[in-house]
């Protein structure tokens, strides 16, 4: 098979990427390895939360000029950048992803342990807050569906309480619901959601919500457990419930990031792209500093094409890989910005600023990955794969996501 | 317990499985006990070690009394001690890079000692544990096993208190109450709170492993104590069906053992600082001894995923006439300092092996009887403990939340509440915890943090180091304590100690995995902002 452009991985970036592509008239393919990280997506993309030394960041255009050289914002330009991060917003849009929000200035989302953190676009009927110390509402009813462990709503208004907001948690139990205990993977919240499908089920959520909330109550917040689907069940919802209602990130798999994922991989489909899901780009011919064809594990020949982006994400989606020695790129071998040794790749304590967390393929400024030191004419790198950024301690992870695969999608069209 | 004044028979310093077992005999013995411990309980070796229930044989050749004494408490344990006990069987291997005459010699030490030696031919070996390298030349087959160190020692624990001992955790001994050469109690920080408390009792038994040398000091005697590291692997998941040692002089890397759903590679020996002791981390050099050994054990060990690295210390006591440590014995120590230092009211309980803790127990348990003038037998070598008694009732709840449970608290299972679907929600996945199970621990097992609620339950010990279920525990938690900070930074806590052991291997599924338990608590939930405000707050 030949393609115009294929892209290696499936997550927001690839698809973002293959997206863009396909509406302008090219022949794309998009190989899905496995799951992506989207399950982990708590509801707002992030543009930039923090400079690498993890100081605030409330103006994130504004703030692109002092980020280091390396950086894949700096690539870009800030000027682009502002540009790109429209069209972004725009192509969400065109997927039926309506997000709220903008790249001049963060909002806040609220984390499933009730924390603000510095977001870009949100998913709109997700609860957000204008600033990082405060919420729109002076009193709010949170939502507690009983026995779903992946929320943990005393977390959630412990949080919330410190944010000055009066906090009260009305337990709703649900027979519908109670029916998922029974099934071995237990309450998770896409398994609520699939059960809020169906609109008997959420009419009597609706009605349990009524029935709990008080008759002063301002705003009603419960966990994001419904519309894995589509948005027409959390609207039939919010229009069911005689308060307002937004809903709240839980623990994963979340299901905005379920939604998120099958409305861009629907839109790249419907625009005639091609979705490989389940396999995986397993070897790549390279002749003279291209690549000229790849071959997936279960197609019968290699595929050649124009373009290959490599957008096969970090570690967990097997994008990097490391053994004891060395972090490597293992489809390619390309050139890898991290430190040498598993002895410095990690320090103590899980959260704070990990140097493997910003470890990633070297790339020129076009994004063309190196390899011994040399660009790859016809292939781009994109996405978590790239070096430059700690996704962790700047909250860039799913704007440089979408704004390198926007960038390079425009250099393969130009 | 709330009296001050209360005047204890003994008091029992270490809450590992020396001083779990010295409590259990002396409340049995109808001693009043009190059981201190400084953190939580197995929180030094007891619960650092590879699990293997030693058949004695690894020291028939250089310690014949040693083994004795291990495959006598082997038998006991398991009449005792069922529901900690899996009835492996162990293999003694030949490598060609091994003296195959030495196997004689061994199968000869281990009869001598009284310890089951049967050479079986390498085929069978082959067919007997699949695992096996094929290129082993001779095998011996012996009766070791598997034991769960942190279950046994809360089985000890439970039954003292059922016979009426006090415990309390989190307890540091700061000083002895020493009057006219007599040690009559203890002065411990209740780290918690930060009170200090008084406790007296007419016998001080000092169990606190190698952190006894540090108790005796205290009243001004000094035992020759050299803290020896030993670093292990667990590989993420059971390869091996039976004990692996390999039949030679006593080396690194050089036992496999499997314990429940992973295998765990051992040891290392190497003398560290006492000063070192409370924060033993795992170097990238025993990393790479202990990958080399457990691949020439089993080599489908080199491409295993390794789940975590962690290192105990051994309380290696060398003779008084021995300063340098120059022989030291891994035999049992038990030091009546009225007669060696002329400090009356206290013992020392040290050396020795999990293994024999039992036997340990009782050694000092008849002295502290002497002191006391109690002529009562100890009977512990033949009473199960709690939970591996017979069944009250034929089991009819056959759900995925009771048989897990099932095997990690026996019979006593039954006394977790699992009647409604709340109660059977898994927490932890991988191991089988359920809501139930941890609000058992919580109220019954003298659990205060998740690091503890591990101990008890097994909880995030399973592939994904504790990615979702340590949430879920902490949420529980904060709702048992009514204190959600606590029960947040308790959680970061957590991660930071399974990150402990996972960065030493950060690479592979554990740098993916570590990676994708930062990026939930880190990157979504913003955990790490979370503890900042608490510090704040605070």
């Amino acid at each position: 098979m030949s393609f115009d452009t294929v892209i290696i991985g499936g997550g927001l970036s690839a698809l973002t990427c293959g997206i863009t592509l396909a509406r302008a008239g090219q022949r794309v393919a998009v190989v899905a390895g496995g799951q992506n990280t989207l399950p982990l997506f708590g509801g707002s993309m992030e543009l930039l939360g923090a400079d690498a030394a993890g100081n605030a960041v409330e103006h994130p255009l504004e703030a692109i000029a002092a980020l280091d050289n390396h950086h894949p914002y700096r690539k870009i330009g800030a000027e682009r950048v502002a540009k790109l991060a429209g069209k972004a917003k725009d192509l969400l849009d065109d997927a039926s992803i309506i997000t709220l929000g903008e790249a001049t200035r963060n909002h806040y989302r609220i984390t499933p342990l009730g924390m603000t953190k510095p977001a870009w676009l949100t998913l709109e009927r997700m609860a957000t807050t204008d600033r990082p110390d405060r919420l729109p509402w002076t009193q709010v009813v949170l939502i507690n569906l009983s026995g779903f462990i992946d929320y943990p709503v005393d977390f959630v208004a412990h949080g919330l309480r410190q944010l000055g907001c009066e906090v009260a948690v009305a337990d709703v139990t649900l027979d519908a619901l109670r029916k998922a205990w029974r099934s071995a993977t237990q309450m998770r919240a896409t398994t609520l959601a699939k059960v809020l499908a169906n609109s008997q089920a959420l009419k009597q959520l609706a009605q349990a919500i009524n029935a709990a909330v008080p008759g002063d109550a301002q705003m009603v917040l419960m966990p994001a457990v419904a519309g894995i689907e589509n948005d027409d069940v959390c609207d039939n919802l919010m229009a069911q419930v005689q308060k307002p209602l937004r809903f709240l990130a839980t623990m994963p798999p979340a299901v905005p990031g379920v939604r998120l994922n099958s409305a861009l991989k629907h839109y790249f489909q419907m625009l005639g792209g091609h979705y490989f899901l389940g396999d995986a780009v397993c070897s790549a011919t390279l002749e003279r500093n291209r690549v000229t064809g790849v071959r997936a594990a279960k197609q019968p020949a290699s595929w050649v094409a124009n373009h290959f982006v490599m957008a096969t994400g970090s570690f967990m989606s097997h994008g990097l890989e490391a053994d004891q020695n060395r972090i490597f790129e293992p489809l390619l071998g390309l050139d890898v910005n991290a430190p040498a040794g598993c002895d410095l790749w990690g320090r103590d304590g899980m959260m704070g600023n990990q140097p493997y967390m910003s470890a990633g393929v070297c790339a020129d400024n076009t994004f063309h990955p190196l390899k011994d030191g040399n660009p790859l004419h016809n292939v781009y790198a994109i996405g978590q794969l790239l070096a430059g950024h700690n996704p962790m301690v700047m909250g860039d992870g799913t704007g440089v996501a979408m704004l390198t695969a926007l960038a390079v999608a425009e250099d393969i069209l130009s | 317990m709330d009296d001050n004044n209360k005047q204890y028979d003994v008091i029992v310093i270490g809450g590992g499985i020396t001083g779990a077992g010295v409590a259990r005999d002396c409340a049995r013995r109808g001693l009043s006990v009190l059981l201190l411990e400084r953190l939580d309980y197995t929180n030094g070796a007891s619960g650092r070690n590879h699990g293997l229930m030693h058949s004695g044989a690894r020291y028939a050749v250089t310690d014949r009394e040693s083994a004795a004494e291990c495959i006598s408490e082997n038998m006991i344990l398991r009449r005792i001690a069922r529901h900690c006990v899996e009835e492996t069987d162990g293999l003694f291997i030949t490598l060609p890079e091994d003296d195959l005459a030495y196997q004689q010699t061994f199968a000869e030490a281990c009869r001598a000692a009284g310890i089951r030696a049967d050479i079986i031919d390498p085929a069978q070996a082959r067919a007997l544990e699949p695992a096996v390298n094929p290129d082993l030349i001779g095998a011996v087959r012996v009766p070791d096993a598997a034991i769960d160190p942190f279950r046994l020692t809360m089985a000890n624990v439970v039954d003292a208190q059922l016979h009426g001992a006090d415990a309390l955790t989190y307890h540091e001994v700061t000083a002895l109450i020493v009057n006219q050469n007599r040690v009559e109690g203890v002065r411990a920080r209740d780290l918690r709170t930060g009170a200090e408390r008084e406790f007296r009792a007419t016998v001080t038994i000092n169990a606190a492993g190698i952190w006894g040398m540090l108790i005796a000091r205290m009243a001004g005697v000094t035992i020759n104590m050299f803290p020896a590291k030993g670093a292990m692997l667990i590989f993420g998941h059971r390869v091996n069906k039976m004990v692996i040692n390999r039949c030679r002089k006593p080396a690194n890397a050089d036992i496999l053992v499997p314990d429940a759903t992973v295998s765990i590679v051992g040891t290392t020996s190497d003398r560290v600082p006492i000063d070192t002791v409370d924060d033993m981390r795992v170097t990238g050099d025993e990393v790479r001894v202990l990958l080399a050994g457990a691949q020439r054990i089993a080599p489908v060990l080199a491409s295993t995923r390794i789940l975590r690295a962690y290192a105990g210390v051994r309380p290696l006591v060398a003779a008084d006439n021995d300063p340098a440590g120059r022989s030291i014995s891994r035999g049992i120590v038990c030091l009546d300092h009225e007669q060696r230092d002329g400090m009356a009211g206290l013992i020392t309980i040290t050396g020795g092996k999990m293994m024999t803790y039992r036997l340990m127990a009782q050694i000092a348990t008849d002295l502290a009887c002497r002191k006391l003038g109690n002529t009562t037998p100890c009977d512990t070598a033949s009473v199960p403990l709690p939970g591996s008694g017979q069944p009250q009732q034929e089991n009819v709840r056959h759900t995925v939340a009771f048989n897990a449970a099932k095997g990690r608290h026996g019979t006593w299972t039954e006394r977790i509440s699992l009647d409604t679907e709340d109660d059977r929600a898994m927490v932890c996945e991988c191991e089988g915890v359920s809501v139930g199970e941890l609000r058992y621990a919580l109220e019954n097992l003298n659990v205060h943090t998740l690091t503890d609620l591990r101990r008890s339950t097994r909880l995030g010990m399973g592939v994904c180091q504790g990615r979702l279920c340590a949430c879920r525990a902490a949420t529980l938690l904060g709702r048992i304590n009514n204190n959600i900070l606590r029960a947040q930074a308790d959680l970061a806590r957590l991660l930071d100690e399974r990150w402990k052991g996972m960065k030493p291997i950060a690479w592979g599924a554990t740098l993916r995995e570590a990676q994708l338990t930062a990026t939930i608590y880190q990157g979504l939930c913003g955990l790490d902002k979370a503890i900042a405000r608490k510090e704040d707050e605070q």
